[in-house]
């Protein structure tokens, strides 16, 4: 596996390549982001074709813009910021979408399976409630529960992705999770009263 | 500290993100405040849900075809500049030949031709007002989009 500074060099190599009109130089940005580009969208708009269709207009933004890529800058933030932003744009175009119930079949979908059937059948609900209060997350909140949870990174790398301090990185997931517990207990007091 | 104070470094303990003199503040807080404890096992349920997900990844075959996929938006984006570009240029030879053939002809009156000539150049400076506030707003757009 390639060291954290020889990624960047071979991103700042190939974007150097972009800008000189090199659309070979994207497919090496493209094998290598594809994967993270489709399932950081998938997180945030929690939708398997519109993450697949904003993850391909990301790599397309990238081509376009290629020439106001700042070079003593990384790819990488300057890229998850355009998946964002259209992210974004995804989810302000389908709010009223949005606000519709959450069903397991839907969950199922986007989920790797894990565990027996019983087990499945359980966590399978409480994924359902996280998913249904993830819908109802403002969109900085969202976005930090799914760097962090469902990508994984720390918080020095959220810190330098999203161009922030780390206290505000910690904050910031502090009242993200706090949110997202409250959403999830208004779901099951609801749940319980249709019972 | 105050439980305000507290609650704002809960993610980081949670996450084991702090150093080792805030991991102690936070624990000797938690040991007598009893609403902390209670914030913290919430946030330790959603810590425990979100860490139990994981996407299912697409299938071979649609990895294999994605840079197809993006180049082909590539190539319909480049498609419509020419696309738009030609038809811009065939309006305009159009339009020019149209108007020069108008103050060509000796049986329409002055006036009318001053009136079309006024017409054509408060279009132009319309235009290009419009074209500049674009640029302008474009410019300030992409600039948005790529920082943060």
């Amino acid at each position: 596996m390639k060291k954290n500074g020889s990624m960047k060099e071979d991103d700042a190599m190939l974007m150097h390549q972009l800008k000189r009109g090199r659309v070979k130089a994207l497919s090496g940005l493209v094998e290598k982001y594809k994967k993270q580009a489709y399932f950081l969208a998938l997180g945030m708009v929690g939708n398997a074709d519109d993450a697949f269709d904003v993850s391909q207009e990301a790599f397309l933004r990238v081509y376009q813009s290629a020439r106001t890529f700042d070079d003593k800058q990384p790819f990488f933030p300057w890229f998850y910021a355009i998946v964002a932003n259209l992210c974004r744009n995804v989810l302000k175009k389908r709010q009223t979408v949005d606000s519709r119930q959450v069903d397991i079949d839907e969950v199922g979908y986007l989920l790797a399976d894990d565990g027996t059937p019983e087990t499945e059948l359980l966590e399978r609900e409480e994924k359902r409630k996280l998913f249904a209060a993830m819908r109802k997350l403002p969109f900085a909140d969202r976005e930090i529960i799914n760097l962090n949870h469902f990508r994984m990174m720390s918080y020095d790398e959220i810190a330098s992705i999203l161009n922030i301090p780390r206290g505000t990185v910690m904050s910031r997931l502090y009242y993200a999770r706090r949110r997202l517990a409250e959403l999830m207990e208004e779901d099951e007091r609801h749940a319980m009263r249709r019972d | 500290m105050q439980c305000d104070e507290i609650k704002e470094l809960l993610a980081g303990y949670q996450d084991g993100e702090l150093d080792g003199a805030q991991t102690a503040q936070v624990r000797e807080h938690l040991a007598g405040c009893e609403a902390c404890r209670t914030e913290l096992g919430r946030l330790n349920k959603v810590k425990e849900v979100a860490s139990k997900v994981q996407y299912k990844d697409l299938p071979l075959e649609v990895w294999e075809g994605y840079w197809q996929g993006v180049y082909r938006r590539i190539e319909r984006g480049l498609g419509w500049i020419f696309a738009s570009l030609g038809a811009v240029i065939l309006l305009c030879f159009g339009l020019f030949h149209l108007v020069r053939d108008f103050f060509l002809r000796p049986e329409i009156s002055i006036f009318a031709k001053l009136g079309v000539a006024g017409l054509i150049i408060g279009g132009a400076f319309l235009l290009v007002s419009l074209i500049r506030e674009r640029m302008f707003a474009y410019h300030r757009e992409r600039y948005r989009e790529v920082q943060r």
